[in-house]
């Protein structure tokens, strides 16, 4: 599945990108995180759990950030994997200034498979554009926490 | 006691309810999943989330220790089993091992990998759940085309090319045909991936049985003794300490027409175990694991004179395998190719075949198994040539039709047609549906926009499976006939029919022969330790072979009726008839009740006379039968949104002589219901990375009862010389016929927009798309039309 | 197929349920889409509170002007009221199309409500009808409109704890038509798009429109531009095409296997017009 989008933040490029790599505020960001522990040079292995109506499920996996070019570019590669299936996404994220803010553009794959692959098929995209649009919107809310 | 009453009235050609339906429909009839022995335990199986893997590790000790798990088996435990068989042998067949456990490397989304063993199947899925399995995962393979592409990930490391056969087939002279033709049209046809969705899902109980050295195993299955053979050498046992029993099946429509892993696997549980096991198929498994039909890319070209005489046909197939052979895999695109002339004369054909493997379930025999496919490309391209040519497509088919005189008919591709008269069932169609009207009427709405299509398809079948060495397994079938001491009789017939209604039309052939009444025959099958062996039900065969077989016995046991009844008549010119022996001379009678008692008292015998009524027949048929029908559908796109209304749905079907036509409409009921649902809305949909998305009743779209038009069914009658019946066989017919008339009928309707052809399945927003496409010089606010 | 294990409590009343639902019960009305996850083991809810058996919350009633609907009413039930049928048909001819005859004879109206799949159908209606839902906790009760109640895919007003009591949906006049059209997802029984339409028209002239729209975006929403495109208008066709052209603007659109985005779009604004002029077509 293709994924791509935009998204606006109310701070510069330079800051957006920094909150982007950091564990701390990724861990705050990324819907259902609930561990993000450093394995590596931007290699992170991470505890989630999803809840959405009735579907549930906790997943195990790896967040690597690859191809930095501050305060520009870069790339987000996410694994997990649960019970009820897997889920791996690879996706690059743009940053421009866009007046005070800036404007993320992302574009990416996401795959899915297992149990929920095989039931969800029309609720994928949907979630998948929620799930990013809270990320943003956690993000956005850094502003109030670190200034 | 009761008698045996002479009944006049013949009951074969009666419309007979089925005798099997009232058990089915109150819901007291005995599925594999309503055995429970005392200390049953149930099974779970592990799978594959991943199209393509390596196990890097497997941890199953939590499982294990898990409360109320009496064991867990891996691939490894389960390395001498199988593997699970291949019936088909093609030159230089590339067969993998098919373990019943992967070991090692898994090849599809479902693939087994471990089975969990326990008290309840509840305690079983918490302890599968528990096993951890670390994945290596590798690059995956779903389309057959891309498979044998260059730089395809292999599905099996030791063949890159992901070809496991190819197949090649000429007869006539093509390449003269296509220098001389006049028009050459070629078009690319596919024949999705469909799911077989049989109501009740596989399911599979073994029992070992330690001390009489005896396994039980009860499977919902279409072919009992195969499957005895297979799993006993599967399982390295003697073939006569396995009981193979078919309880009732919930459909099959050829996907239990095969041997699959879990049959041994649950054999190989039992008798570790010592205890009953039973597994039953989830529905998610079910899409997941158990075959899918169909899988067809292909390629036709078509030669033909400018007066619409084709006069060649080339035809390349890229059948996608799936990850493995299952019984009979490689062979289905070989009957497609049998049956690519259809029912024209064409001397002429070149068929090569590409049997690719990919990272999905395999595919195998689904209704109609390989004759739907070549049907709808042959029927395809028939409507094609017609419009290329500007003629109507009833006058391009009558024109090539093989004509009545010519039959015993050789085809190209090596069969021999027994017997047709194809213009018959087209002629009852168009009569039926009012054609000439209905040009005149799509005539009129052409001018004012609408789209309005006629489609036409003249479809041929090879049925009756078949003559032994044109089969992978043999093509007879048996019948036994026994009448008990109190003249009571009991059939047993070798096929194993699930749905098909034999046990109505057995019963009738045998009460028509012997004269009494229908009540008093039992019908028996899908048992090895009761029923002699036989080879099965699919294929359109059971009443043309297995019946046939029954005649014969019939024909035995009433030789020896009328010999026993005119020895205690004292007679020598008697007469057996409505169930009683009359001497001719004078008037005496002896009933079949009186007879039987007395062959078993054998109180005195004729000579050279063994007690008992008891008769055995094998039957070997010389020949395929080669039903043929016509469907016509006339259907309406709605311009605005792409959807399709089927007005009229006409069905004419010659299957030679009728048994019973209640039973005969309901096979075409079905078969066409399973026909359009390929047509209009199934498809098995996998990701580029093997993961089936239409893995589900929510995604995966099965016709149901209010999707389907209402079906103008008749029949003309030619009989076959092939069996004494005259019976043809009726099973796949529907399917068969009705793919390409709905597909015609929507591109009829969208020609006038320069649409030649529409792949399966036509969602309305793929025809939408043809319409945009067509019309995108017009304003898409169209949609006022209609105000 | 097979669940995992829960504890499972049938509550003689709603405080007892409200109750153990605040303590982390999950609350159980028809069952038809969370018993299915739960047999894929995709939910695998602790403790389960079953609705279903509290007759209290099993009606259909009309009060002040507008219909009280209890939440374990089900869509069969509401379907074929005569009170629904008569006062309310947008919301009867809707019920009376989700999913097939088993669906609507076990699930209910509070729970497709709360559940708020953005592809079921009574989300339409209930943004058409401007419906209101009274939600209750242990130990609280409110009523949010539908407008604040459906908030993203599966995401509602519902704060941990608290269930739909009540639906309220308004009696019609004799001014006013409607009209639910819908694409039906086949395999499911979802809408791919759903339309839901009131229409108020007197003396020839619109007096106000109400068009929901389920199965496009990532809940169901009021359509208020089509709806101010034929307000004043007497609904000829091309003021109805006109006014029908914006339902999907600015609408981020749904896609699957069964329709695309676009497709989507399309057919929102197809069915649309067809809606509005069925709707039309029974105003007086």
């Amino acid at each position: 599945m293709k994924i791509s989008g935009s998204h606006t933040l109310q701070f510069p490029p330079e800051k957006a990108y920094t909150l982007m790599q950091d564990p701390d505020v990724l861990a705050r960001a990324i819907p259902g995180c609930e561990s993000l522990e450093k394995t590596g040079e931007d290699e992170y292995r991470m505890k989630m759990k999803m809840a959405l109506a009735s579907f549930s499920g906790a997943f195990e996996g790896k967040v690597r950030i690859t191809d930095q070019t501050p305060p520009q570019s870069f790339r987000l590669l996410v694994e997990g994997t649960g019970k009820i299936g897997f889920m791996r996404g690879n996706g690059l994220l743009k940053l421009a200034a866009s007046g005070a803010g800036t404007e993320v553009s992302y574009e990416g794959d996401a795959l899915v498979g297992g149990t929920m692959a095989a039931v969800g098929q029309r609720l994928i995209d949907g979630t998948a554009r929620m799930l990013i649009k809270r990320f943003f919107e956690k993000l956005g809310e850094e502003k109030a926490a670190s200034g | 006691m009761a008698t045996t009453i002479a009944k006049p009235e013949l009951l074969v050609g009666k419309r007979l309810r089925r005798r099997e339906d009232p058990r089915l429909i109150t819901g007291t009839a005995t599925y594999v999943d309503d055995i429970k022995m005392p200390g049953m335990l149930y099974a779970v199986i592990v799978r594959s989330p991943h199209a393509a893997a390596s196990i890097k590790s497997m941890d199953v000790s939590k499982a294990a220790q898990h409360p109320g798990v009496a064991a867990v088996f891996t691939g490894k435990d389960t390395e001498k089993v199988g593997p699970v068989p291949c019936g088909s042998s093609l030159p230089g067949l590339r067969v993998p091992h098919h373990y019943i456990l992967a070991p090692e490397r898994v090849y599809f989304v479902g693939h087994p990998v471990a089975v969990v063993v326990a008290t309840d199947r509840y305690v079983a899925k918490d302890a599968a759940d528990l096993i951890e399995i670390d994945w290596d995962v590798r690059g995956a393979v779903a389309d057959p085309e891309k498979a044998i592409a260059d730089g395809a990930p292999p599905v099996h490391p030791q063949w890159p090319d992901n070809k496991a056969f190819t197949h090649h087939q000429e007869g006539g002279d093509v390449d003269k045909a296509f220098a001389e033709a006049d028009v050459i049209v070629k078009q690319r046809i596919t024949s999705q991936r469909l799911i077989p969705t049989a109501m009740e899902t596989r399911g599979v109980v073994a029992e070992w049985r330690a001390a009489d050295r005896q396994l039980n195993l009860y499977s919902s299955t279409q072919i009992p003794h195969l499957m005895r053979s297979l799993v006993a050498q599967m399982l390295g046992l003697e073939e006569n300490r396995l009981r193979v029993v078919t309880p009732e099946v919930g459909g099959g429509f050829g996907s239990k027409l095969n041997v699959y892993a879990e049959e041994a696997l649950m054999g190989f549980v039992a008798m570790k175990l010592g205890k009953p096991v039973k597994w039953i198929e989830s529905r998610r498994e079910n899409f997941l694991c158990t075959i899918h039909g169909r899988g067809h890319v292909d390629y036709y070209e078509v030669a033909a004179k400018k007066d619409g005489t084709i006069t060649g046909i080339k035809l390349l197939i890229i059948q996608d395998l799936g990850a493995y052979h299952q019984l009979l895999t490689p062979a289905i695109p070989t009957l497609s190719v049998l049956m690519m002339p259809g029912l024209y004369k064409t001397a002429n054909i070149r068929a090569d075949i590409i049997g690719a493997f990919t990272n999905c379930v395999p595919t195998d025999a689904y209704r109609g198994a390989g004759r739907p496919e070549a049907t709808h490309g042959i029927e395809r391209m028939v409507d094609i040539l017609a419009a290329e040519l500007k003629m109507d497509p009833v006058e391009i088919r009558l024109k090539n039709f093989i004509q009545k005189e010519d039959f015993p008919f050789p085809t190209a591709t090596g069969l021999t047609y027994d017997t047709g008269d194809y213009s018959l069932p087209l002629k009852k169609a168009l009569g039926m549906v009012g054609y000439e009207k209905l040009r005149a009427e799509q005539a009129e709405k052409r001018k004012k926009g609408e789209l309005m299509g006629i489609g036409i398809s003249t479809y041929g079948e090879i049925c009756a499976f078949g003559p032994s060495p044109a089969t992978p397994a043999g093509g007879w079938e048996s019948a036994t006939v026994k009448i008990d001491p109190s003249g009571k009789v009991t059939v047993m017939t070798g096929c194993s029919p699930h749905g098909q209604g034999e046990e109505t039309t057995f019963a009738q052939i045998a009460a028509d022969e012997l004269g009494i009444d229908i009540d008093d025959i039992l019908v028996l099958h899908g048992d090895t330790a009761i029923v002699q062996y036989g080879i099965g039900t699919f294929g359109s065969r059971a009443t043309a072979v297995g019946g046939t077989a029954l005649y014969f016995a019939l024909q035995d046991l009433k030789a020896k009726i009328k010999k026993f009844g005119a020895f205690l008549l004292e007679s020598d010119d008697a007469t057996l008839a409505g169930g009683v022996v009359t001497c001719n001379k004078t008037g005496a009678s002896k009933t079949l009740q009186e007879i039987a008692g007395a062959t078993y008292r054998a109180m005195k015998l004729p000579a050279n006379t063994e007690p008992g009524l008891i008769a055995t027949h094998f039957w070997e048929p010389t020949n395929f039968t080669f039903p043929f029908g016509a469907h016509i559908v006339v259907s309406d796109i709605d311009r605005e949104t792409g959807g399709i209304t089927i007005r009229r749905y006409i069905a004419v079907d010659d299957c030679g002589n009728i048994l019973n036509p209640l039973i005969v409409d309901g096979q075409v009921h079905g078969g066409v219901a399973q026909g359009l649902g390929q047509a209009l809305w199934e498809e098995a949909v996998y990701d580029e990375s093997g993961q089936l998305v239409t893995g589900e009743m929510t995604d995966y779209v099965l016709p149901r009862a209010h999707m389907m038009p209402w079906i103008e069914s008749d029949h003309t009658t030619t009989p076959t010389p092939v069996n004494p019946l005259g019976v043809k066989g009726v099973g796949e017919a529907g399917t068969i016929g009705c793919s390409p008339a709905m597909v015609n009928s929507v591109v009829d309707a969208l020609s006038p927009l320069g649409v030649r052809h529409i792949d399966m399945p036509m969602t309305p927003e793929k025809i939408w798309r043809l319409v945009q496409g067509a019309s995108s010089q017009e304003p898409v606010a169209r949609m006022g039309e209609r105000l | 197929m097979i669940p995992q294990t829960f504890e499972y409590t049938a509550p003689k009343t709603l405080e007892e349920a409200l109750q153990i639902i605040a303590g982390g019960g999950k609350p159980l009305s028809g069952g038809m889409s969370l018993i299915p996850m739960m047999k894929l083991r995709l939910a695998a809810p602790d403790h389960l509170v079953d609705l279903g058996r509290l007759k209290d919350l099993h009606y259909i009633r009309e009060e002040g002007g507008a219909l009280h609907i209890g939440a374990t009413t089900t869509h069969q039930d509401v379907a074929s009221s005569a009170l629904v049928r008569g006062k309310c048909p947008l919301l009867a001819q809707t019920a009376g199309g989700v999913g097939d005859p088993q669906v609507r004879n076990r699930g209910t109206i509070g729970g497709s409500v709360a559940h708020a799949d953005p592809s079921a159908d009574y989300p339409a209606a209930m943004q058409a009808l401007e419906a209101k839902f009274v939600l209750k906790g242990a130990k609280s009760e409110r009523t949010v409109a539908a407008a604040d109640f459906f908030l993203d895919t599966f995401l509602t007003a519902l704060e941990p704890g608290e269930i739909v009591r009540e639906v309220i949906v308004p009696v019609e006049d004799g001014s006013t038509g409607t009209h639910y059209e819908k694409v039906v997802q086949k395999a499911s029984g979802f809408a791919v798009v759903g339309i839901a339409v009131r229409i108020s028209r007197k003396a020839g002239k619109i007096v106000w429109a109400r068009v929901g729209v389920t199965g496009l975006a990532n809940h169901a929403y009021r359509a208020t531009a089509v709806e101010k495109g034929l307000a004043g208008t007497s609904g000829g066709a091309t003021e109805v095409q006109n006014a029908a052209a914006v339902v999907a603007d600015g609408i981020e659109a749904n896609s699957d296997l069964h329709a695309s985005a676009e497709y989507r779009k399309h057919l929102a604004v197809v069915h649309t017009i067809r809606a509005l002029l069925a709707a039309l077509a029974r105003t007086a």
